[in-house]
């Protein structure tokens, strides 16, 4: 039997076109994930608004969720087009991905504006280190001493997208790797039902260019050096938490805009998300020791989001009838009468 | 004396961030307010507090509105282009200065008028001294011209609105300055105001507020902006009338306002807007659009509809950034890499601010492109009369949205970049419908919207972009044409040259030529500015920047016959144009 969502819908009709990515790109990895969680959350495909910059991972949105509207914008400059379609249409669930090229060099300061802001969406970023559009260039990601398959290694200091989110007041920062389905799917899920900025930095890594051990983003490396803070589990809205196995070990929960939860395992140590600190802490030591740490970083939950903040009208602004929008002849002989006033 | 009525131009040299610009408004507004043809135009450096700054007053019975000439009654007040200020009068020269500077005025061929205006405003307040002594010339002016003290008292009401102490204590310097002036200069100055019917109808305005509140009525949805002199005060403008003109019944506003991180940004961000079904917008100078240009080839090749108004200052670079120039228009009309061509609107008076500001985002809409609304500094920060803003007299065109499955049915082989009626503009869907969803992409794309490389798709999507924005020339705003019977001689100009066409008009006719003129409105060019050409043997084009951008557009478009017949004048040193700096260019060229 075809298994159906809360929507009735099959998985399929979450899917995008064929990829014309390298075969075994992580990014690939990323787009089955994005159409797993938004069938397993059931939102509706047309609700959702696909958006993403220039480069590798900013092709995607062909490959995934094909029944949904998107946009691939210009370099680097996809949070203000992500802006502008949220002002007019609240009510979208945008969904974004970008590359460490387009987020961490050309549209970083989009990008920490867009976390400013607190814009609601969820905004991926598919970091292998590399431009690989233009064939193996360093990012401003990757990390010193790190090697691609070819050339000299990288000798300047990184920028950890993470840690600059947390320090920006992002309200739900996670990191994860293209190869932990499970985990990313969780963080995904999670991510779509929180209201405001959700940024999942995920380690994608680059098959073409630098799949090789030297580099700290290579497949086996980030296998063997995931610092992983928690397992996670999604629990949706529509499944109660009484109806789901209580895992054995220590684990807390967070409580999602929605109201589905996501459970937090604690694995190494007892990392409060909350906490913006202990978050920082965690990814400045796994970095001094050569690992990454994935999991929920930051979640700070019931922040205004970019267009709270604006007191506008209830309807969505693209629903708004003419007479909304221009206001009546009286109003304009009262302007005019204004000015003949003063 | 005999006198000469409303017809003179007041100069006066003051500091930036000394209040003069109080008692520069004053008297602008309190000649208005006695029906007295008056403009002003502020020369303002691009500085808070302490650099020069020169305002200049045309008094006009023929509604003259380039700064004069010469100058008729020079102010000065500021010792640090005293000399220079003083040192480029004609003879004859009416000069009033402030006796507390302490600085010689050796003009014998002028008429010099001091007043220790510093000391009398101390009695007054020794505190506000400094801003107060700029008052003392409004004093002097009202008595040297006749201005009357009703006239006086309303344009200082409305300045210092609501603020009594402030109204009382700048009368009572004016009041003071006029007895003053009265008891020792006696009646020395030939030039006089006039009282004139004034239409109660009529107010001054800025261009840039009227731009404001046309977008106001044109259903403007999201303002992105970055702070750029001189287009703040545009969007400055919807900022300060939202809250009364654009709340919905439970006070929701139905614009919203985002300071965008820089410009290119604030263009991202309208592109988001147009794509999602709303009506976006930003304003920008010259090197605004500069950065906007990656986002604009967007709007022009994905068909994204949107609204930028550019409010030229003088470039290149950071050039002059408080001076007025044309000198954006052919980056405007082509912006971005590749083949691109941009609806570009030009009004000339703040009636045309106010109405293209609404009509920009119907065009933008109908034709699903970027629209340019391009005013200058000089027509958006000065003030110009307006008998008051007429209605939209259309309703909205929303353009080409299919938002029911319905509709989408009766079209026939639907596909977003597919021209099934025959004008180039497609059909579109939105965000959130679920009606034929598609990737949005700068890349090449076929007729439906699909990426690709194919040489035939992308040479046909480029031949349809060509001829969907050519379809726009004639629904665009049409040329105003003031024709003479028997005239061989066409001017075609545009913008706010407008204020000095009338006067450069009258300096050639007293030079036996007979002139007709051609004000162009929008771009790409309507088919009456070609008839025009036609009708003319010579035909010379007028604008405000170095390279003649317009007379280099019509000579790239227009009919190979016609070309021999253009003249280009192009004059730009970054002040309102000067009506006989224009006039003698014109006859040098028809004379070469």
């Amino acid at each position: 039997m075809v298994k159906l969502n809360v929507l009735n819908l099959e998985k399929s009709e979450y899917k995008g076109g064929k990829s014309s990515l390298c075969p075994g790109c992580g990014h690939d990895q990323i787009s089955n994930v994005i159409i797993q969680a938004a069938w397993e959350n059931g939102i509706k495909p047309e609700g959702i608004a696909k958006m993403s910059g220039i480069g590798c991972s900013s092709k995607t949105p062909a490959y995934f969720l094909a029944k949904s509207h998107g946009f691939n914008t210009v370099h680097g400059r996809m949070p203000s087009v992500t802006t502008g379609a949220n002002m007019i249409n609240k009510d979208l669930a945008f969904i974004a991905v970008s590359g460490d090229g387009d987020t961490a060099s050309i549209g970083i300061g989009q990008f920490i504006h867009a976390i400013r802001r607190n814009l609601d969406m969820v905004y991926i970023i598919e970091n292998n280190g590399v431009y690989g559009l233009t064939k193996g260039q360093y990012s401003a990601t990757v990390e010193k001493g790190s090697k691609k398959k070819k050339g000299t290694p990288n000798e300047q200091s990184p920028i950890d997208l993470c840690a600059m989110a947390v320090n920006l007041g992002c309200t739900f920062v996670a990191r994860s790797f293209s190869g932990s389905k499970k985990q990313l799917t969780a963080l995904l899920r999670a991510a779509m039902s929180h209201r405001g900025m959700a940024i999942i930095d995920v380690i994608s890594p680059c098959v073409t260019f630098a799949n090789n051990d030297e580099s700290y983003r290579s497949y086996n490396y980030v296998k063997s050096n995931d610092e992983i803070l928690h397992i996670v589990d999604y629990i949706p809205h529509f499944s109660p938490l009484s109806e789901v196995e209580v895992p054995e070990g220590e684990f807390s929960d967070i409580s999602l805009f929605d109201g589905s939860t996501l459970r937090l395992e604690t694995v190494s140590e007892d990392h409060d998300p909350g906490d913006a600190v202990a978050a920082l802490r965690a990814i400045h030591e796994a970095t001094q020791e050569g690992r990454h740490v994935t999991g929920l970083l930051y979640y700070n939950p019931d922040q205004p989001t970019a267009t709270d903040t604006l007191g506008l009208s209830e309807t969505p602004l693209m629903g708004l009838s003419d007479e909304e929008m221009r206001p009546s002849v009286e109003s304009l002989h009262k302007v005019n009468a204004g000015f003949r006033a003063r | 004396m005999d006198k000469i009525y409303n017809d003179f131009t007041i100069n006066v040299a003051t500091a930036n961030g000394t209040g003069s610009q109080s008692s520069n408004l004053i008297i602008l507004h309190s000649m208005f307010e006695m029906g007295v043809p008056v403009s002003g135009k502020n020369l303002f450096p691009s500085n808070i507090s302490g650099l020069p700054t020169w305002f200049i007053i045309r008094a006009s019975d023929k509604g003259y509105q380039a700064p004069g000439d010469d100058t008729n009654i020079q102010i000065i007040m500021n010792k640090d282009t005293w000399e220079k200020d003083l040192g480029a009068l004609e003879p004859g020269t009416i000069v009033i200065y402030n006796e507390d500077a302490k600085l010689p005025v050796e003009r014998d061929d002028c008429i010099c008028l001091g007043m220790p205006m510093t000391t009398m405003a101390r009695g007054i307040s020794p505190k506000m001294a400094r801003l107060m002594a700029n008052m003392y010339y409004v004093g002097g002016i009202a008595h040297l011209l006749g201005i009357e003290e009703g006239a006086i008292s309303s344009a200082v009401e409305q300045q210092f609105r609501g603020k009594e102490n402030a109204i009382a204590m700048n009368l009572q310097a004016i009041s003071e300055a006029r007895s003053y002036a009265s008891e020792n200069w006696g009646d020395v100055c030939k030039f006089a105001v006039a009282a004139r019917e004034k239409s109660n109808d009529t107010f001054l305005i800025e261009g840039n507020e009227a731009v404001a509140l046309g977008c106001i009525y044109g259903g403007i949805n999201m303002l992105s902006w970055y702070p750029i002199t001189p287009s703040s005060s545009l969007a400055e403008s919807i900022i300060n009338w939202i809250p009364q003109l654009r709340e919905d019944d439970d006070g929701g506003s139905t614009c919203a306002v985002v300071q965008a991180e820089d410009e290119l940004a604030a263009a991202g961000m309208v592109l988001g807007a147009g794509w999602a079904g709303g009506r976006g917008m930003t304003c920008t100078s010259g090197p605004g659009i500069s950065l906007m240009s990656e986002f604009i080839g967007l709007f022009y090749f994905a068909e994204v509809p949107g609204v930028i108004w550019d409010i030229n200052r003088t470039g290149p670079s950071t050039g002059l950034p408080t001076r007025t120039q044309q000198g954006d228009l052919s980056m405007c009309y082509e912006a971005s890499h590749g083949d691109t061509q941009h609806i570009v609107l030009i009004p000339g008076t703040v009636d045309e601010c106010f109405e293209f500001g609404w009509r920009a985002f119907d065009y933008a809409e109908r034709f699903q492109t970027l629209v340019f609304g391009f005013g200058d500094l000089d027509l958006g920060m000065n003030r110009w009369s307006t008998a008051g803003f007429e209605y939209p007299s259309e309703k909205m065109d929303r353009g080409k949205v299919i938002r029911t499955q319905e509709q989408m049915d009766a079209i026939p082989d639907f596909g977003r970049y597919r021209d099934v009626d025959g004008d180039g503009i497609a059909y579109r869907t939105l965000p959130g419908s679920g009606l034929a969803p598609i990737l949005y992409r700068g890349t090449g794309h076929d007729e439906d919207g699909i990426y690709s490389e194919d040489p035939q798709v992308y040479h046909q999507a480029m031949q349809r972009l060509k001829r969907k924005i050519d379809g726009s020339r004639d629904v665009l705003p049409a040329p105003v044409i003031r024709e003479e019977d028997a005239g061989d001689v066409g001017i075609i100009f545009y913008g706010s040259m407008e204020n000095s066409i009338v006067e450069i008009d009258d300096m050639l006719e007293e030079r036996g030529m007979s002139v007709s003129t051609c004000r162009v409105r929008a771009l790409p060019y309507h088919s009456e500015v070609e008839g025009f050409i036609e009708r003319h043997d010579r035909v010379v084009v007028m604008e405000i920047n170095r390279d003649g951008q317009l007379h280099g557009i019509l000579r790239k478009e227009l009919p190979k016959h016609l070309l021999s017949k253009l003249y280009s004048v192009a004059y730009s040193d970054g002040l309102p144009p000067k009506a006989r700096e224009y006039a003698d260019r014109v006859a040098e060229v028809l004379e070469d």
